[in-house]
């Protein structure tokens, strides 16, 4: 039989070195697989695998040792089991994610509701080069995603509430990043070290540190590979429901600037992270999306 | 400042985590507050770095407040109140 290698990996067919032996990718939301996916899960791998599922370093998981003479059979049953394979090659992949402010007690953002947001929006959608996101729920970033292409880091900015404060210095010695001392017996925030994450209104005891305003920063321009480098912030306080906008002008602005076989961290590096900035600030939605051009052009005219 | 005094002449219980790490610092602590009343006061000794960082706002998640925070060289002193 004639094998579209190209069509295969879009549906998450991923050629081994084997002959006729491929991997299969599933797609995984925020690396949450549900246990009756894990029971079809397994039983995928014992019916046409060797009986082991291996977890990727983005949260998904894959079948290795497919033979391709089962790629119809297999096929129909994981649309009877409900599950959905993953993609590769230039589509954005798999959104991941930490389990975020749902459960983790550092967690500031949603980060599992807006990965499954910006999943439902952006899977699989072709781009110039693959394009991975990643959402944290707060500043530890334990879901890596300045590596990714583009990133979301749950941040919160605080503010003094000095009726309150008793000056007795907790805050100071709690912030991770020296940013606030103890002048005149109050305590003084300085903005340019203040690492958002919060720490000093979990801990003030008489809640005299309080949230100014809450959201995502956005990083765009990481990736790992054999260049790594780490993205760089684009944006600031996103909110839970302007994710998709900023991921939407970021690709825009990436479909636009990028040369070939650029991922956006090469088109970054090429372009300067302000030139790519003041692209994305000329993205405007109205009823329909206008390109960054389109909004040149009509200034220009 | 009165309620600082009060606390420093009616501490209930003392515990020195200065040689454990996290996350038994946090255990160690919740235990020893368990044993307390609330409105009893514990004393704990912390190092510096990542336990004077997570400590407050593990015992703030947990109810309990923070009387005093007093640096002894390069460890610190806290006055937790046991809450409800």
């Amino acid at each position: 039989m004639t094998v579209d290698y190209n069509e295969l990996k879009k549906g998450g067919f991923l050629k081994q070195k084997q002959k006729d032996t491929f991997i299969v990718r599933f797609r995984s939301i925020a690396g949450n697989l549900t246990s009756e996916q894990l029971r079809k899960l397994a039983e995928l791998a014992d019916e046409y695998g060797r009986g082991y599922v291996h977890v990727t370093t983005r949260q998904g998981a894959e079948i290795p040792w497919v033979n391709i003479k089962d790629y119809n059979n297999m096929k129909k049953d994981i649309q009877d089991f409900g599950l959905t394979t993953g993609t590769c090659g230039p589509r954005i992949r798999t959104v991941v994610a930490c389990p975020g402010s749902e459960v983790c007690h550092y967690g500031l953002m949603n980060s599992k509701e807006s990965a499954i947001e910006l999943d439902k929006v952006f899977f699989g959608r072709s781009v110039p080069m693959k394009t991975k996101i990643g959402v944290s729920g707060c500043p530890n970033s334990c879901a890596k995603p300045q590596e990714n292409d583009i990133g979301f880091v749950g941040a919160i900015e605080p503010i003094l509430d000095g009726e309150k404060c008793i000056a007795c210095g907790l805050c100071e010695k709690v912030c991770p990043n020296k940013a606030i001392s103890l002048a005149e017996s109050k305590p003084v925030l300085d903005k340019s070290r203040c690492l958002l994450e919060g720490n000093c209104i979990s801990s003030c005891p008489v809640d005299a540190w309080q949230e100014k305003r809450r959201g995502y920063l956005l990083y765009a321009g990481g990736k790992i590979g054999r260049k790594p480098r780490l993205g760089a912030v684009i944006g600031e306080l996103i909110p839970e429901d302007g994710v998709t906008d900023a991921v939407e002008k970021v690709l825009q602005v990436f479909e636009r600037l990028s040369q070939q076989g650029e991922r956006i961290a090469d088109t970054i590096s090429r372009v300067g992270t302000e030139t790519f900035k003041e692209e994305m600030n000329l993205v405007q939605f109205e009823n329909n999306i206008v390109t960054a051009e389109a909004v040149r052009q009509s200034e220009a005219g | 400042m009165r309620r600082v005094k009060l606390a420093e002449d009616h501490i209930n219980a003392k515990l020195d985590i200065t040689s454990e790490v996290c996350p038994i610092t946090f255990v160690k602590t919740k235990l020893k507050l368990e044993q307390l009343k609330t409105g009893e006061i514990l004393e704990v000794i912390l190092n510096d770095g990542e336990p004077i960082q997570n400590m407050p706002r593990s015992v703030k998640g947990e109810g309990h407040k923070i009387v005093l925070v007093e640096q002894l060289g390069d460890k610190y002193r806290l006055l937790i109140e046991k809450g409800e």
